[in-house]
């Protein structure tokens, strides 16, 4: 299509994605959001969550760790702080993780007081790391 | 023959020296490039983020400016995150930000403590009895990453909002060539607005928010927090090895020096033997006859 979205999706450490496409669906905040070409300019915060594409080099999804989306002049820029493609998630580490926050819960759980931080902090992580598999295991 | 053998062993220990800066030189020019590298890599977040947050501030308009880290803190000091080197043979690099802090600090005229990066920065503080809040190793400068940056910022503003400040300080060295890196106390918090650099929006004020602008605003500025720290420690190690490999540059430079005019005497005196030697023998033959 000629005037396809192009994406980009930006990490601290590199351009992970860079690459037409012609619909994206990305984790907003409260819930999925869908974009297509010659969208209006939007600026939305992202849950974690599974980021999907299609365009013409084909589809592809990955998992973003939450962060931002910005639609703007037909280019839909993510900027998050980590994200992975779907090939490259690390199952075995995603559930270490999934498992760390559920313990962090437990303790914090009893100790309410001290932990309120910590245990926002826990489940946040625990989210990711649900997420994170779930988007392994959709594939 | 006095003075040669002196001479020889100068000589050599000069091209052991030689041969020490020579290999740091290199490590230093590698690790410089791999900074940059990550520098650069770095960068389309930073632009990234950066121009989100100027674009929402324009959305906002006047009320950024009544947002939580946008007005100074209740506390009177200052807190400053110093930025130096974990080892030395690096030239001038961190004395001359020790001595620009010295000086920042005398001229701010408050109490200020100090979180440090770097056992250099540590070291000097501690002999000249400033409060040094905390003492940041973990992990090593050196193999520092967004993750950890993102620590940092994270503490820098929990102090801050925690009373005890009046505005929080980075302190470190920016590199502006390969042989200059200017020492520079950089404002963190309170965020001012205008350095947000917030752009007019095509269209005004139809841009559409998901949640809103304010929730955006307010879970976007960690995110620019971090990318501050991240790019100041970045830009220090950059500095730091640059400022190494020119330092053993110069070494090396000046031992390939010292070893051309020892050398050139080395030879005088040798031949000067040779002569003595030759004039006794003939002397002594001449004597015989």
């Amino acid at each position: 299509m000629a005037d396809a979205i192009s994406l980009r999706v930006i990490t601290p450490d590199s351009i992970l994605i860079d690459a037409p496409a012609d619909s994206v669906r990305f984790p907003g905040l409260d819930g999925s959001i869908g974009v297509l070409p010659r969208h209006a300019h939007m600026v939305a915060a992202l849950d974690a969550g599974p980021l999907s594409w299609d365009g013409p080099d084909g589809k592809g999804e990955m998992f973003v760790a939450g962060g931002f989306a910005e639609v703007r002049a037909n280019t839909l820029r993510v900027v998050t702080q980590s994200g992975e493609l779907v090939s490259d998630i690390d199952v075995k580490r995603a559930e270490a993780s999934a498992e760390r926050a559920r313990d962090r819960l437990r303790v914090s759980g009893t100790a309410a007081k001290a932990g309120e931080l910590d245990s926002l902090r826990a489940q946040a992580a625990l989210r990711r790391a649900l997420q994170r598999l779930r988007v392994a295991q959709s594939r | 023959m006095a003075g040669i053998k002196e001479l020889r062993g100068r000589i050599t220990s000069i091209s052991n020296i030689q041969q020490i800066t020579r290999a740091m030189e290199m490590v230093a020019t590698t690790k410089l490039r791999r900074f940059q590298d990550r520098a650069i890599s770095s960068r389309p977040y930073t632009e990234e983020v950066a121009g989100l947050v100027g674009r929402l501030a324009a959305v906002l308009g006047d009320s950024v400016a009544d947002r939580p880290l946008f007005n100074a803190g209740g506390g009177d000091r200052t807190l400053c995150l110093l930025v130096t080197s974990d080892r030395g043979l690096c030239g001038a690099y961190n004395s001359n930000l020790l001595r620009f802090t010295e000086q920042w600090k005398d001229e701010l005229g408050r109490e200020v403590d100090f979180f440090v990066y770097g056992r250099k920065g540590a070291t000097y503080l501690k002999k000249r009895g400033h409060t040094m809040a905390r003492f940041l190793t973990e992990p090593k400068l050196e193999s520092i990453d967004f993750t950890s940056a993102a620590i940092t910022a994270r503490m820098l503003t929990q102090e801050f909002l925690s009373g005890k400040y009046r505005d929080v300080v980075l302190m470190f060295s920016v590199f502006e060539s390969m042989a200059r890196y200017q020492p520079t106390a950089a404002p963190f918090l309170p965020i001012s607005a205008d350095a947000l650099g917030a752009e007019e929006v095509v269209g005004g004020s139809g841009v559409i928010l998901e949640p809103d602008a304010e929730s955006i605003f307010d879970s976007l500025i960690p995110r620019y927090l971090e990318t501050r720290v991240y790019n100041t420690l970045v830009e220090s190690l950059t500095s730091e090895y640059a400022s190494r490999r020119f330092a053993m540059k110069n070494a090396t430079d000046a031992a390939n020096d010292m070893q051309k005019v020892l050398k050139g005497v080395y030879n005088r005196k040798r031949q000067e033997g040779i002569t003595t030697d030759l004039l006794d023998i003939v002397g002594g033959a001449e004597a015989l006859r």
